[in-house]
């Protein structure tokens, strides 16, 4: 990694009419480094993807990418930056191929032989001389991998790149992510999910209400994640209710979805579990409903929809 | 994406240098490529072209000519007369709906498609991306104006005839001359209808939305006539930019009067500067939210 900062954006904000979409964040991404933008819908995250490659105006603050202002430098901020908003988009008239062409003429040209590396790269080769009108969903968001790398850039910025696609397209996009990661670029990834960030980034930004709930690297954000919840639904609540009196170690509440969630330290809950075997309730399931990275997401993002912990306060205070 | 091709190098040197700038015309010939690649423009030229023959053809046949219209009392005999009569006809709607085709859409149809944010996030800035999209919407008046003149007067002349042509002040006017003429009456088109690109351009860039980019300046276009028509407005017409579609008049009057040709200028030009400049300014302070 070399001392330059591939994004330092400070104190930038940004409000739509009366909703503060972005408030006083501040990132700072170092050169080679595979990094985060965490948050759930609405955090904030793709306004301030964005402001950075300069669609939206911030109302205050600095963004500086590869050490270049969109002030000083007008679009020659986006030199050596490639990547995409949301889902790419195409013009569905032209063929992949004739939308790779026009881009790269936007682009100044690019190198020979780059754009069938790309299409083959993306698995596009067989289809790229179809309209893209033609195209499903996660075609035309390998065609914007390929149309973001075909700018060759040092910084590759992806908004929720696997969004929408099946399974399978979910493991070949990370896997298309993890690899170009590996080749030396600086990603910047955006993503609402945990798994994905943690999966591929080192460091990594959360978001929520345009505001920065956490910063730091996901080792640190390992450390502070905390127990798994389990859902847990039996023949008899009440009675498991009242046996989680004697396991001080848990917390038993009922879920809105009349099945229980039990939280604690693992041993303390298989030691329920047994209890609850040996006074003859029936368990009719017992998942776990969320991985501790996923638990501390939600108590960060204050997804009240998927929270079903108690919400450590000062834990949160604390990272902000 | 199988795990075969997943496993190869991803073409992406991260060290390499900064890629060269694009040319000015970069964007320009993008445009002109997109522009191509659509049905629209390409209906709207055949249109220009094959359609003038027909209603030559189908006025041709007619046993009473419209009397009542500039020209229409020869139409049906002299070919510079019909060509002249669809050139009136023409300025009322038509030239700026042929426009409007393009020049509404350009800028709304990456709003329809999303695709604003594909372009803005290349190495070709706002201001370059909105003169190559003006250019090419102000070229394409250019050529259909060009194909419909073209196609009105050769398809006049030769099914109707090139006798010499009575003037509006009753002056006969050789063949040559009439020639000429006509082809200059159908050439001062262009400055009102480059004006009618300009607003179709400003719709397209505020409305966001191709539909209203291209009726619009139509719709507009109309009422400007019907105002024109009445009375006690007489102070406005001259800025009205339906106005200069009728300057070709004195070109066909005894002697020559062009006044109107150089007002006509003036009024285009205004429009086409206040419409640009609205327009440049809209999108190079627009936040690019959607997509």
């Amino acid at each position: 990694m070399s001392d330059l900062l591939a994004v330092e954006a400070i104190g930038v904000s940004k409000t739509f009419g009366s909703v503060r979409a972005v408030n006083d964040i501040t990132v700072r991404v170092a050169a080679g480094e595979v990094y985060g933008v965490l948050g759930p819908n609405g955090a904030g995250k793709t306004t301030f993807l964005r402001m950075l490659f300069g669609l939206i105006q911030p109302d205050s603050g600095t963004i500086r990418v590869l050490g270049k202002t969109w002030a000083a430098d007008g679009v020659g901020v986006l030199d050596g930056v490639g990547g995409f908003i949301e889902s790419p988009k195409f013009y569905p008239y032209l063929t992949g191929r004739q939308n790779l062409e026009g881009l790269a003429l936007l682009d100044g040209g690019h190198r020979p032989g780059l754009l069938e590396e790309l299409l083959d790269l993306v698995e596009m080769s067989d289809r790229a001389d179809e309209k893209v009108g033609g195209y499903s969903y996660g075609m035309r968001q390998r065609l914007g991998v390929a149309a973001s790398l075909l700018r060759e850039p040092r910084l590759l910025v992806l908004d929720e790149p696997a969004n929408g696609l099946d399974p399978a397209g979910i493991r070949d996009m990370r896997a298309l992510v993890k690899r170009l990661a590996n080749s030396g670029l600086t990603v910047l990834l955006s993503s609402h999910d945990m798994d994905e960030v943690e999966e591929i980034c080192d460091n990594v930004t959360i978001m929520s209400r345009g505001t920065v709930a956490f910063h730091g690297s996901i080792a640190k954000l390992r450390t502070m994640a905390p127990d798994p919840g389990h859902l847990l639904a039996t023949t008899d609540d009440n009675r498991v209710l009242v046996l989680a009196g004697h396991h001080p170690g848990l917390r038993v509440v009922r879920d809105p979805d009349a099945a229980l969630v039990v939280t604690g330290a693992k041993p303390d809950v298989s030691a329920y579990v047994a209890a609850l075997v040996r006074a003859d309730i029936d368990l009719l399931a017992f998942n776990q409903t969320q991985t501790p990275l996923e638990a501390l997401f939600f108590m960060l993002t204050d997804d009240t929809t998927h929270q079903t912990l108690a919400r450590p306060a000062e834990l949160t205070k604390a990272f902000r | 994406m199988s795990a075969a091709t997943t496993t190869a190098a991803a073409p992406v040197d991260a060290t390499r240098a900064p890629r060269q700038r694009p040319g000015a015309l970069a964007p320009l010939r993008w445009e002109v490529r997109k522009l191509r690649a659509q049905w629209r423009g390409k209906a709207v030229l055949v249109g220009a072209l094959v359609l003038p023959v027909i209603v030559v053809v189908v006025l041709h046949g007619q046993s009473r000519p419209p009397k009542d219209t500039l020209f229409g009392r020869f139409a049906t005999v002299n070919g510079f007369a019909l060509a002249l009569l669809v050139l009136g006809f023409a300025a009322q709607w038509v030239l700026p709906l042929l426009t409007a085709v393009v020049a509404g859409d350009i800028f709304a149809s990456e709003d329809q498609h999303g695709t604003w944010k594909t372009v803005l996030t290349r190495s070709t800035s706002r201001g370059r991306l909105f003169w190559a999209k003006t250019l090419t919407a102000a070229g394409f008046a250019v050529v259909v104006l060009v194909v419909l003149a073209a196609s009105t007067i050769a398809s006049s002349v030769l099914i109707v005839g090139h006798q010499p042509l009575i003037g509006l002040s009753g002056q006969t006017i050789p063949a040559t001359e009439a020639l000429r003429l006509v082809a200059l009456a159908w050439a001062t088109m262009l400055p009102p209808m480059l004006g009618f690109t300009c607003l179709a351009i400003l719709l397209s860039v505020w409305s966001r939305n191709p539909a209203v980019g291209i009726a619009a300046p139509v719709v507009i276009g109309m009422v400007m006539q019907l105002v024109g028509a009445l009375g006690g407005v007489e102070a406005l017409r001259p800025f009205l930019l339906t106005t200069p579609f009728e300057a070709w008049h004195g070109l066909l009057a005894a002697p020559h009067f062009t006044g109107p040709l150089t007002d006509g200028l003036l009024t285009s030009a205004v429009w086409c500067l206040m419409c640009l400049g609205a327009a440049y300014v809209l999108l190079r302070r627009r936040d690019i939210t959607g997509g």
